[in-house]
């Protein structure tokens, strides 16, 4: 018997980008979703053909296009139930269910509550910007008292659902919290919620840039969000502030924000991800009375329903042998509908309809107004980084190298140079990849022994992200913080490197550009 | 506001600085790679555990980067096995945790390095300082206008479309 070795396939964020435009509004907070979960996905080590996104309906809700991963864009708040069949049918698969305030908790309640409370092996992801975004900014089950929309002129009468509150209730084995503008614990997040086994259940507060911006701004200030965010590590004290000078301590059943300078570190909470009491009252704890709990609120391990169910099936069939869909089909009792004859005269008259004649034009020209209207309070410094382009840093010459160079003499020009990357080119001076230090470090020293034989293309990383001068600052910013590039290939229209720029000029630009008087 | 005035309200220890890598003084050149291929990280802090404090404190004796690597390492025949303090950069330059942002990028830029690790008043190595901390903390600062940008920077989407 042959055993052939298989090798191991390593992916990276580019396998999961799809080649779907992106159809959210720029700024929208569903863009930093979707970068960190390409992120983490290659990291948790499940193929793509294994992984599913489905979703329902909503501005979240077009999450799988944009994965480059099976996805089925379902029915309005029903995406819990088609994951339900999959996961049952096909246990092996690594379900992600994506879905908002709005398609989860409206619609969608009772689909979410049941697979939630069955402990269906799917990571449920809820997007929560507290507004109907796809709609055009009506108010949603999780908005607060108050909020004025166009569907609550005078400000919203309802109670909102607190969607922890509500996963609890259905006994979530794992429920937890995070940001959109904090993408390191965003992506920490997602791997644990990925990990879990039963349903998982994690809320994203989202910022919808168009319909309600200001919703999360004091969690998501970066000056200050440290002072509004209570991070849960298990086992931990909560502690939280932006000095770590504030703590969490219980007054009989009620929570309650103490200085560390007036209480001892005893008295402060502990957090335990098993308690189902302590999950309650961190999933009661609202913002701005006190911190948003954000991190993993519990996490236990319980029987997931396809495991149970399907021991049920084993166990019948080893009784009872395998069964018959015909033979049970056959059992009921049958009988045959006869058609009717004057069924078939009724003649059906088609009912007259206007909507042909409607101009539907009406409600892209309204959102194209909210996208165009003059963004409230830019200050200089957002500004200049979204109108300030990148020839304006005036990039370095890049060093470039042919794609037949050796290492060796790669190195050689590099340290010549004292450069920490080159651009290596194919015959008619296109980019074709990028060598740097890291590479040097990474996959040379102390690995080739034959430098002077070894060609620089088998050892740069091909085809990488290149940006022309005339895009904003912001843009290589953007990739800078996603990918942790520390060079980036600026390229002309014929692909052809004309620039690099690194962390360093970067920042030392933004940073002179508007030297304070 | 300007980066300027952000940054100088800011601490150095409130920033994306405490993750690190370190290796005790001796260790080989060869494990030191090793760590930092490991921890995907292109620099290495060098701490002394002889020289360490009543409290055992380990002292920051030195610092090895990817630029040692491709200076001192690369063309070497012999280095790998030797310890990484005789390739590393001894008793670089450090700077509090309470010092601010601004601080710590203006004397990055003076003395020209591009690390700059972060230690207390007693002595204890608690991170390094970045230009990668400032581009995190620009992200997170701005959101609207770094984080959540479109891949293709080209694509603007014109109509509101689909559920």
């Amino acid at each position: 018997m042959s055993t052939a070795a298989t090798e191991e396939i390593t992916l990276t964020r580019k396998d999961f980008i799809s080649d779907q435009t992106v159809r959210w509004c720029p700024g929208c907070g569903d863009y930093s979703i979707l970068a960190q979960m390409q992120r983490i996905l290659p990291e948790t080590g499940v193929p793509k053909e294994k992984t599913v996104f489905i979703s329902g309906i909503g501005c979240s809700s077009r999450f799988p296009y944009y994965m480059n991963t099976y996805g089925i864009h379902s029915i309005h708040g029903r995406a819990p139930a088609l994951a339900t069949g999959l996961a049952i049918a096909n246990p092996e698969l690594s379900i992600w269910v994506i879905t908002g305030d709005g398609d989860g908790l409206s619609i969608g309640g009772n689909h979410l509550l049941h697979a939630i409370r069955r402990n269906v092996n799917l990571n449920i992801v809820l997007f929560n910007n507290r507004i109907y975004g796809l709609t055009k900014g009506q108010y949603s089950p999780t908005s607060r008292p108050g909020t004025v929309t166009k569907s609550s002129p005078m400000g919203s009468v309802e109670q909102p659902l607190n969607p922890i509150a509500v996963a609890l209730a259905a006994e979530a084995t794992f429920v937890a919290r995070s940001i959109d503008s904090h993408p390191q614990h965003l992506a920490a997040i997602l791997e644990r919620t990925a990990e879990h086994q039963g349903a998982s259940f994690l809320e994203v507060y989202q910022n919808c840039v168009i319909f309600n911006p200001n919703e999360w701004t004091e969690l998501s200030d970066r000056r200050n969000r440290d002072d509004s965010i209570l991070y849960l590590e298990h086992g931990k004290h909560m502690i939280f502030g932006k000095n770590r000078d504030k703590g969490i301590r219980l007054n009989g059943f009620t929570p309650e924000v103490v200085s560390l300078d007036e209480v001892d570190l005893d008295e402060i909470l502990v957090h335990d991800a098993t308690s189902r009491p302590l999950a309650s009252i961190l999933g009661s704890m609202e913002f701005p009375d006190y911190p948003a709990a954000m991190g993993v609120i519990r996490d236990v391990r319980k029987p997931d329903y396809g495991g149970e169910m399907m021991a049920q099936v084993e166990t019948a069939q080893a009784q009872r042998g395998a069964g018959d869909l015909n033979q049970l089909y056959l059992a009921a009792d049958l009988w045959t509908v006869e058609e009717r004859e004057e069924a078939e005269e009724r003649e059906i008259t088609p009912v007259a309809s206007d909507l042909d004649e409607m101009p539907i034009t009406g409600l892209d020209e309204e959102y194209i107004d909210e996208m165009e209207k003059p963004a409230e309070a830019l200050s200089e410094f957002q500004d200049l980084l979204v109108t300030s382009t990148l020839a304006a840093l005036e990039p370095n010459v890049p060093i470039t190298v042919g794609k037949r160079s050796s290492l060796a003499r790669t190195i050689r020009q590099m340290n010549r140079h004292n450069i920490g990357c080159v651009l290596v080119t194919d015959e008619e001076d296109r980019l074709i990849g990028i060598f740097t230090e890291w590479d040097v470090l990474n996959r040379v020293a102390g690995i080739v022994d034959d430098m002077a034989q070894q060609r620089i293309s088998d050892y740069m990383t091909p085809e990488p992200l290149a940006l022309k001068a005339d895009l904003p600052i912001a843009q290589a910013l953007n990739l800078m913080s996603l990918h942790g590039f520390r060079h980036l290939p600026l390229v002309d229209e014929g692909g052809s490197p004309s620039g690099i720029i690194s962390f360093r000029d970067v920042v030392g630009y933004l940073n002179e550009a508007l030297e304070e008087e | 506001m300007s980066l300027q005035s952000d940054l100088k309200t800011e601490l150095v220890s409130h920033l994306a600085v405490s993750d690190f890598t370190q290796v005790v003084a001796g260790t080989p050149v060869r494990d030191t790679l090793a760590r930092m291929r490991a921890d995907r990280q292109v620099v290495c802090l060098v701490v002394d555990e002889d020289a360490a404090d009543e409290s055992g404190r380990r002292q920051l004796v030195g610092i090895f980067t990817e630029r040692d690597v491709m200076r001192r390492v690369i063309d070497a025949a012999g280095t790998l096995d030797r310890p990484v303090d005789e390739v590393m950069t001894p008793d670089p330059i450090t700077i509090g945790p309470d010092a601010s942002a601004a601080d710590a990028l203006r004397l990055m830029d003076e003395i020209h390095v591009r690390n700059l690790p972060v230690v207390d008043e007693d002595g204890e190595l608690m991170g390094n300082m970045t230009h990668q901390a400032i581009i995190q903390y620009l992200a997170d600062r701005y959101p609207v206008e770094v984080l959540n940008r479109p891949l293709d920077p080209e694509q603007f989407p014109r109509k509101a479309e689909g559920g």
